[in-house]
């Protein structure tokens, strides 16, 4: 019951967060956003015609009308349909967030999973070559732009040029092995930028646990090492770890993705968005915004509830 | 593994394959069981659709995408060039009135869309004259959203007033009637020689009306035609049709067809003689716009089949530039054709800027005149077509470009030759210096190449003594912000590229009338009277070569009286594998000739 | 009190050690060969970028007088590009647009970041608190690469668009933990001290709380600056970046046409160019966390 209570108090808490979110993206992109009108429009317009496309469009009503429509929107989850296809929004959506997860997802485990690995093993030969060997390789994966690994692995993995073995771009699944082959490359690619980062943050935490003093102690007592390992350092380490991952599920769903999906040609929702930024689709950017701020929202919640699950010094007041 | 992973993965499984659902459930429907041996042919385009709706099909994607899944009155000739009108949907030529001022034609019996939800029993019915009627009527009701009305705008009588008096449906407009079920009469309020060119566009797709009010806006991603393909699926990245079983059955000449033995024997088109079209039974056209990776999925071998050869490979595939001869390598494993494109690139000075353009007094008129003229002669086009197109651009004076029937090959190329040193002199001459000479605002879209053009632009006006700093660069982040941009006469030059709408220098021309000033095509405000008297004069002229000659005159005031940088139309070549039988265009039949594709049999 | 307890051994008083502290990380940082040397690079692309500044060098790099895609030669070090202009000055003369958007957003974020973070965690618990927070909080849950893009749109392609955009997200971490360590250095006896005597609140968290966070703002300004760096060849990928001038950023983007026709001077020089300078910079970075940091300094 107390987290049912906790849970609720930090939802309702959340609002102001979602509303102010939900009020700045609407402000920039949508008011403020690329005009649809002259999209619209054919060759030779007149100004009676503007005029026309304008009202259409929903462009001449006041800010704050647009606004709350937006919110009653959000509420019902009814966001009309797309400015340029005319498809329902929704089903957009419906058709795109699975590829998107399909996409992250291996990538994003795998990418966490190496790191805390290789930041185990980094930690604990400290200082030794092992060590520096891996956070030179961090170092130099950080330091390389996504950009430039994402064309250099097409060219090497999937063009002809290369080793030809996986498609160039698209998304034809329909098999195990078709996910395979379209996931592989981009996977790898963002392994290879994420591992990095990953590396590093998570060698720091596990070295800062390692050199507590309860786990000095219980190395000099002879504990095993796997059992030092879980037991003793692990646990503790999880809360940032945990903490980390949790807050990097937003964002990698919907921007990591984005420029994987425009080069692979990837139909998800990062493409989507930003595609829908560029030519002004305003019902989809509501869209995805909006949700982007509840799941936000949301995350936060699941992350403190986690919190007092890993810890139970943390109390739910 | 641990049971929540398990979970996971299986929760991953289950997502991807959600996606393809629609796909298969649709082939499920089809016949209970996927084909052995189903003929396919994956196309590319270098650009994507925004919609599939023909009453927005504005530009040259949407275009291709339209005319397979809809009926038209009329389309062009597949294998004839110069290009060719023939009847789709139509059952012959119209029969027009003396005065050219009434058009009756007639359509095809028997025609009927495809099987859909919102007809009766879910069965596609006939299609019948009042559905052209109904389908242009959409251009002028504003519900709509049409893009195509300027095609028909103040020419049908009748039509703009039923626009103007509510866009009511089920009143008749006197200028386009369904005579019965199977005629067409439209009256026009002046010739318009043009029309039937417009019959074979995508906007003047025909449309049934219960599907339009069923599906109100969504019918813009959910096609219920008459065409050769029917559409499955469509997304940002590409859409798939599949072969429409109801098309109707008229087999095909190539000799009707224009075909031409001495150019076109290498292409194994005399396989498709006396079959029915379309002639594969699924249709993929993907939409790839960055050329590296539409290149790298074209060479792969198990992806597209076909594709437009992006500028930077040229040199790699070709042996010889003039004339053009592909590498043994390329020419082993691909068709190849190249034509020059039916349009053009070139740069707009917008007179409306009194800096450079029209100006009360008589004495800066003249020199923005020379200042203008200067910046034209200082313009490199031959460097310009070497670095971007490679040298197989075609540069040409002027704004008839070289696909139209008016064109002019003996007009001197004084307008687009380099000329530095006149160049230098004119700007002395008139007074213009460092200091005087006005800033120079360079308008384009967003993207690398267009970058890349504007630094090259830059660097030739340094070399007539125009300073670097004095040329900029405003580029919008999309395409409809340049276009209000322009549209509200803001910019003063203009980068422009301009694909026909049909073969006439007229569609050329009309782009610097008077009276289509912005917000118009008419982004360089060209106002000049005596032009706009010739053009009028020729608007309602049938091709002759009297019309041809005020086409030439009119040519000729745009290039003395230095509006624009003009002009090159760029060479497309074209590569598809070699048991893919057709001849892909990606301008005028470019939507056309994807029903008469074969795939030959046993392929590599 | 434990808390003066942990002031003796943690934090050196602010007015008597304030030397020491930075002396200590001084000596530490000189000991350490890959963030000097890492520093030693940065200063060398700084000099390089001011050569550019005052056009003593990077200057010919708009100029379109080249062969179409060059070899390297004696005239173009690095080749020429598809218009003729010359790869050399033009990684050149970005490095300084490169140092521009990086100092820019570094300095600037980081003076938001503090005088926010300052702010929130002196008045922590309160309303000043709450508000900073939660724009804290939206803006860090806008995607990123939309919210550059939506800023761009909004002001309408205007240059300092992207900088603006920039500043606005990065300048949350370094608010955060300034807003951590102000928390903490709230409770301490020199600020119940000031406060006795009366010495306004401005005062005190400006002048006596805020210069203590210094090891954490410099800090946080190198790893913008980088991150700055890198969101720059993204968004001008994108075509949403640098509007005049050059940038390595640009520069890729121009090469992914040309790289598959087989040139690859303008990716290779430009991608080496960044990378050095990135990699430079984090080393340099990482020396300085290790030489700031409270809990080592303790242990030498």
């Amino acid at each position: 019951m107390d987290v049912v209570k906790y849970a609720i108090r930090k939802l309702v808490g959340g609002i102001p967060l979602i509303l102010g979110v939900t009020f700045v993206s609407f402000l920039l992109m949508v008011y403020f956003g690329p005009d649809l009108t002259f999209e619209m429009l054919g060759k030779n317009p007149t100004p009676e015609q503007i005029a026309e496309v304008r009202k259409e469009l929903g462009y001449d009503r006041p800010f704050l009308v647009r606004y709350s429509q937006y919110l009653k929107e959000l509420a019902t989850l009814d966001f009309g349909l797309s400015d340029s296809t005319g498809e329902p929004v929704s089903s957009m959506l419906i058709r795109s967030i699975p590829i998107s997860l399909a996409l992250v997802t291996p990538g994003f485990i795998l990418g966490n999973l190496l790191g805390v690995l290789l930041a185990l093993v980094a930690a604990y030969h400290r200082s030794g070559w092992i060590d520096k060997a891996i956070m030179g390789f961090s170092v130099v994966g950080m330091s390389i732009s996504f950009l430039i690994v994402i064309i250099a692995f097409q060219i090497l993995l999937s063009s002809s040029y290369g080793l030809n073995l996986f498609p160039v771009r698209g998304w034809n699944v329909h098999s195990l092995y078709d996910y395979v082959m379209y996931v592989t490359v981009p996977t790898l690619a963002s392994v290879f930028v994420a591992l990095g980062y990953n590396t590093r943050f998570y060698r720091a935490v596990i070295v800062e646990e390692m050199t507590r003093d309860h786990v000095r102690t219980a190395r000099a007592f002879g504990i095993r090492p796997g059992k030092l390992l879980y037991k003793h350092i692990l646990k503790n380490s999880a809360i940032p770890i945990i903490t980390r991952i949790m807050f990097s599920i937003p964002l990698v769903i919907v921007s990591g993705s984005l420029l994987i999906e425009s080069y692979f040609g990837i139909p998800g929702v990062g493409k989507v968005t930003f595609d829908a930024i560029t030519t002004g689709d305003q019902p989809v950017l509501k869209a995805v915004v909006g949700l982007t701020a509840v799941l936000f929202v949301i995350t936060l919640l699941v992350t403190d509830i986690l919190y007092r699950a890993v810890d139970p010094r943390v109390s739910l007041k | 593994m641990p049971p929540s992973l398990y979970s996971l993965l299986l929760l991953i499984v289950l997502l991807t394959t959600s996606g393809c659902t629609r796909e298969q459930e649709a082939a499920l429907e089809a016949g209970g069981q996927i084909a052995p041996e189903i003929k396919e042919y994956k196309a590319s385009m270098d650009g994507a659709p925004s919609t599939i709706d023909p009453v927005q099909s504005s530009n040259v994607y949407a275009n291709a995408v339209v005319l397979n899944a809809y009926d038209t009155l009329y389309r062009f000739k597949y294998l004839a060039r110069p290009y060719e009108v023939a009847e789709n949907l139509a059952a012959g030529m119209p029969e027009i009135s003396e005065d050219g001022l009434l058009y009756r034609i007639r359509i095809k019996q028997g025609v009927h869309f495809i099987d859909d939800p919102v007809f009766e029993g879910g069965v596609g019915r006939e299609v019948v004259a009042e559905d052209f009627v109904f389908s242009i009527k959409r251009h002028f009701d504003t519900t709509q959203r049409p893009r195509g009305a300027w095609l028909w705008q103040g020419r049908i009588v009748g039509l703009d007033a039923w626009k103007d008096a509510g866009s009511n449906y089920d009143e008749e407009v006197e200028g386009l009637r369904a005579l019965d079920r199977y005629t067409v009469e439209i009256r026009l309020i002046e010739p318009y020689p043009q029309l039937i060119y417009t019959l074979a566009q995508g906007y003047a797709a025909v449309v049934p009306r219960e599907a339009v009010e069923t599906y109100g806006r969504e019918f813009g991603s959910r096609p219920v035609g008459s065409g050769p393909f029917r559409v499955i699926s469509y997304d940002s990245a590409r859409i798939v049709y599949e072969k429409n079983t109801k098309f109707r059955q008229e087999p095909v000449d190539i000799w009707a067809e224009g075909y031409d033995p001495e150019t076109q024997a290498h292409i194994g088109v005399e396989a498709i003689q006396g079959r029915s079209p379309p002639f594969i039974d699924r249709l993929e056209i993907h939409f790839i716009s960055e050329n590296a990776a539409r290149w790298n999925s074209f060479t792969k071998g198990n992806e597209i089949q076909y594709l437009t050869v992006p500028n930077e490979q040229f040199d790699n595939i070709l042996a010889s530039k003039d004339p053009i001869i592909a590498k043994p390598e390329i020419s082993e494993k691909y068709h190849m054709r190249y034509s020059v494109e039916s349009g053009f690139v070139f740069i707009n000075f917008n007179m409306d800027f009194p800096e450079f353009g029209y100006n009360d007094d008589p004495e800066r008129a003249r020199r923005n005149k020379a200042l203008r003229c200067a910046v034209i002669k200082g313009f490199d086009w031959a460097r310009r077509n070497e670095s971007f197109y490679f040298g197989l651009g075609r540069v040409f004076p002027g704004i008839i470009t070289p696909a139209v029937p008016e064109f002019d090959p003996e007009l001197s190329d004084e307008s687009v030759r380099l000329d530095i040193d006149g160049a230098k002199k004119l700007l002395a001459d008139n007074g213009w210096d460092e200091d005087t000479i006005p800033e120079m605002v360079y308008g384009t879209t967003a993207g690398v190449s267009q970058r890349m053009f504007y630094e090259q632009f830059r660097g030739f006006m340094k070399k007539i003594g125009y300073p670097p700093g004095k040329v900029v660069l405003k580029q919008y982040a999309t395409f409809g912000d340049f276009i209000k941009d322009t549209s509200n006469s803001r910019l003063p030059i203009v980068s422009k590229g301009w694909s026909l709408d049909y073969p006439d220098a007229e569609n050329t021309l009309q782009l610097f009338y008077g009276p289509n000033g912005s917000p118009g095509s008419n982004d360089a405000n060209y106002k000049n009277p005596e032009y706009d008297r010739l053009y009028e004069q020729s608007a309602v002229m049938l091709p002759s070569p009297e019309r041809t000659e005020i086409y030439r005159r009119m040519n000729q005031m745009v290039i003395d009286d230095c509006v624009a940088i003009s002009g090159l139309s760029r060479t497309r070549i074209y590569l598809w594998h070699k048991n893919v039988i057709a001849m892909p265009d990606r301008e005028i039949v470019s939507g056309f000739y994807l029903r008469f594709v074969d795939i030959a049999a046993g392929d590599d | 009190m434990s808390a003066v307890t942990e002031v003796d051994s943690q934090m050196p008083d602010v007015n008597e050690h304030h030397e020491s502290i930075w002396g200590k990380a001084l000596y530490k940082f000189r000991r350490d060969r890959t963030g000097m040397l890492g520093l030693g690079i940065v200063l060398i692309y700084f000099i390089a970028a001011l050569g550019v500044w005052f056009g003593i060098w990077g200057t010919e790099w708009s100029d379109v007088e080249g062969p179409k895609w060059g070899a390297m030669s004696a005239e173009h070090w690095f080749g020429t590009n598809i218009i003729g202009q010359d790869i050399f000055q033009r990684s050149l003369y970005s490095t300084k647009t490169a140092f521009e958007i990086g100092l820019i957003v570094a300095v600037l974020s980081t003076l938001l970041g503090a005088l926010l973070g300052a702010l929130a965690g002196f008045f922590s618990g309160t309303w000043i608190d709450a508000i900073i927070l939660w724009l804290k909080g939206v803006l860090d849950s806008i995607p990123f690469y939309l919210f550059v893009a939506a800023v761009a749109f909004a002001l309408k392609g205007n240059p300092w668009a992207m900088h603006v955009a920039m500043v606005s997200t990065f300048w949350t971490t370094t608010g955060r933990l300034v807003r951590g360590e102000v928390i903490k250095l709230r409770n301490f006896e020199f600020v119940e001290a000031s406060r006795a005597i009366g010495v306004p609140q401005v005062t005190i968290i400006f002048r006596h709380i805020v210069p203590n966070t210094f090891h954490i703002l410099l800090v946080q300004a190198t790893i913008v600056f980088v991150a700055a760096i890198k969101s720059e060849v993204i968004l001008s990928f994108l075509g949403l970046g640098v509007q005049d001038g050059v940038s390595w950023g640009l520069m890729i983007s121009e090469s992914t046409m040309e790289v598959l026709a087989g040139f690859f001077n303008n990716f290779a020089w430009a991608s080496i160019f960044l990378f050095v300078l990135v990699m430079a910079f984090n080393m340099f970075s990482d020396a300085l966390q290790d030489a700031l940091d409270p809990k080592k300094v303790a242990e030498s």
